[in-house]
């Protein structure tokens, strides 16, 4: 009690000091919440960007058929895998598609591309096809409806209305086959791949059109909570790993995108690292100039009979006042500071990540973990960094302190 | 109980080095008894304080040996010898040096508590510490609150708040008016009496001479006379 007593007071001595000594800790612990804000919000953008746009948070597929989308490797019956993912309560939406590799032709130029045969309806709930479109309509279910994207169109000089030709080889058999359709849409998704080379027709046309029945190559799924797109071992997909069909969440359908985030991980824990470093030194030198000053008191505290190790805690509960109050002053500061930001973005500019365009300002993700782990790394930190100014005071021969009181 | 109360042997302790090294004591021994009130004297640079600081343990010798009730500090861990400064020991020093975040009451109180007294007795043994050398009704203030000369008390009266058998004085008038330091002694020597308790102090203040009942004079760091009045 004695020791806190004497703390609080000895840090008030020079308020001055303790407050510039309170803003660096404080400051530290700010910049760092509004850092991993700021990563999480960019992640949450580029993870959007893949999983939203039309990949899906998960998908279902059948074993090997990512590896070359080899149109013979579809799902047979996927009625019941569609039933499950109806029933369970955690999946926002599913989209079942077909895709396979074609040539689009118009009348005056040809291109390769990637045909998507998609429900118009259930995409709906998984990606960003509708949102996409700049000119024209969505998919309505016509037969000869066709999206596709604004350089494909360029490409092959055609507008609204005109005719397009698809030739792909059918599932199973390797026939030619090609059918007419006229555009409907024009769509502009960003990422150059995805708005050269994609084409989307309406299912049941892409099943007759390749000879696939009702057989699926792909179900794309969204689900309510972003957190299970994380988690590898969710029970839903689990329970759909059977026999040749693979169900994945997006870390292990992109796992050069999961390594990029977990670099941004890195990156905040890099900040964080020169943060405290900077911060400790800080610490440090405030709490050397305090025991400098002080140092004949601590020659007659030791004198009158004070033990090292009581020395010692007097410095470390100092360090821990200041740590508590900077943190204090951290946590509502950062708070308020992310919160501005989650709603108001934070201005990047234009830049492309894994295939994904940010665009636009970048909204900060207040989390709670950065009001409880960060402030615990900050305390943490002040205490190992007065270790050295406690030892050093602890070690003052009062001889030599008492001294420097005449 | 040891022969004598503080026993030094053949003490030795020299400042700097090659060139610019000083003998500050040159093999002093000498002993002191329970209840004496003794004055080491001698002009400045005669070693009194160094020798003052190493019978209490607040420096180390380079030589001999420093016994309290028999024990031989040099033999002490550091925190036994904080321990036997606590329990034995009250120092004075000139500067006062009391803590300046505490209160008069509360630096008094300091050294209970660091012996772990329950709180009754400590604020009991304050009041009275602070009746015994003329302070009541200040015990609130702060150091910067307080005169000179009511400082040196409060510094006398945490000395004595932990009943130690002795009392190091390190030149305790020498920041006092005449008055406040007559007025210091004349409490010093009335516990001294009351209590049996021990003081060495080192001073070249006359008023201290003439009170005390044995005279060190030291010079150069050599005991030059041992006078018992």
């Amino acid at each position: 009690m004695l020791i806190l007593k004497l703390a609080f007071r000895n840090l008030f001595r020079n308020t001055r000091r303790t407050l510039l000594t309170c803003i660096l800790v404080s400051s530290s612990l700010v910049a760092l919440i509004l850092v991993d804000g700021l990563v999480l919000g960019a992640t949450d953008i580029m993870i959007g960007g893949i999983t939203h746009t039309l990949e899906g948070e998960a998908q279902v597929y059948r074993s090997g058929f990512r590896d070359n989308l080899e149109a013979d490797l579809y799902i047979e019956n996927p009625e019941p895998i569609m039933a499950t993912l109806a029933a369970d309560a955690g999946v926002m939406g599913y989209a079942p598609r077909v895709l396979v590799g074609g040539m689009v032709a118009s009348s005056y130029n040809t291109t390769g591309g990637l045909i998507y045969g998609v429900d118009y309806r259930q995409e709906e709930n998984v990606s960003l096809i509708r949102e996409a479109i700049i000119e024209g309509s969505y998919l309505t279910g016509g037969d000869r409806e066709i999206l596709i994207g604004k350089p494909m169109a360029e490409l092959l000089e055609v507008e609204i209305g005109d005719r397009i030709i698809l030739t792909a080889a059918t599932v199973n058999t390797n026939d030619i086959a090609q059918e007419l359709f006229r555009v409907s849409g024009v769509f502009e998704f960003g990422p150059d791949e995805m708005d050269e080379t994609y084409v989307f027709i309406n299912l049941p046309k892409a099943q007759g059109f390749l000879g696939m029945e009702n057989h699926l190559h792909q179900i794309a799924i969204r689900f309510h909570d972003r957190e299970d797109s994380r988690n590898r071992q969710l029970p839903l997909l689990q329970s759909l790993n059977q026999g040749n069909i693979e169900a994945l969440g997006w870390l292990d359908l992109q796992p050069a995108f999961g390594a990029m985030i977990d670099m941004t991980n890195y990156s905040t824990a890099i900040v964080g690292a020169i943060l405290f470093l900077l911060t400790s030194l800080g610490v440090i030198n405030s709490m050397f100039m305090a025991i400098y000053e002080r140092i004949y008191e601590f020659g007659v505290a030791k004198a009158i009979g004070t033990r090292p190790g009581q020395i010692i805690s007097l410095v470390l509960v100092e360090a821990l006042l200041l740590a508590l109050l900077s943190c204090a002053a951290g946590i509502v500061i950062g708070y308020l500071a992310n919160h501005y930001f989650s709603i108001h973005g934070v201005p990047m500019g234009e830049f492309e990540a894994a295939g994904v365009a940010i665009r636009g300002n970048v909204e900060t993700r207040v989390a709670l973990y950065q009001y409880i782990n960060f402030p615990f790394y900050v305390t943490l930190l002040t205490l190992v960094a007065a270790l050295y100014p406690a030892w050093f005071a602890s070690r003052i021969v009062p001889t030599q302190a008492l001294q420097r009181a005449l | 109980m040891a022969e004598h109360l503080i026993e030094t042997r053949n003490l030795y302790r020299k400042f700097g080095s090659d060139e610019t090294e000083v003998t500050a004591l040159d093999h002093v021994s000498i002993t002191i008894e329970q209840g004496e009130f003794t004055a080491i004297i001698g002009p400045s640079g005669s070693g009194k304080t160094t020798l003052l600081h190493l019978i209490g343990g607040l420096d180390e010798p380079d030589g001999g040996d420093v016994l309290l009730d028999g024990a031989n500090i040099a033999e002490m861990s550091g925190n036994e010898l904080s321990d036997f400064r606590r329990d034995h020991i009250g120092f004075i020093f000139q500067a006062y040096n009391l803590i300046p975040v505490l209160s008069a009451e509360e630096n008094i109180e300091y050294i209970m508590l660091l012996q772990g007294r329950p709180a009754a007795e400590r604020k009991a043994r304050v009041r009275d510490m602070l009746h015994t050398v003329g302070l009541d009704g200040l015990g609130e203030r702060r150091p910067a609150q307080l005169s000179g000369g009511q400082q040196q008390r409060v510094a006398v009266a945490r000395a004595m708040a932990s009943n130690p058998q002795i009392i190091l004085a390190d030149e305790p008038t020498a920041n006092l008016d005449s008055h406040t330091g007559i007025s210091l002694l004349e409490t010093m020597r009335e516990l001294n009496q009351s209590l049996n308790m021990t003081f060495v102090f080192s001073t070249h203040d006359e008023k201290i001479m003439e009170r005390a009942t044995r005279l060190i004079h030291l010079t150069d760091g050599h005991v030059e006379k041992d006078e018992r009045k």
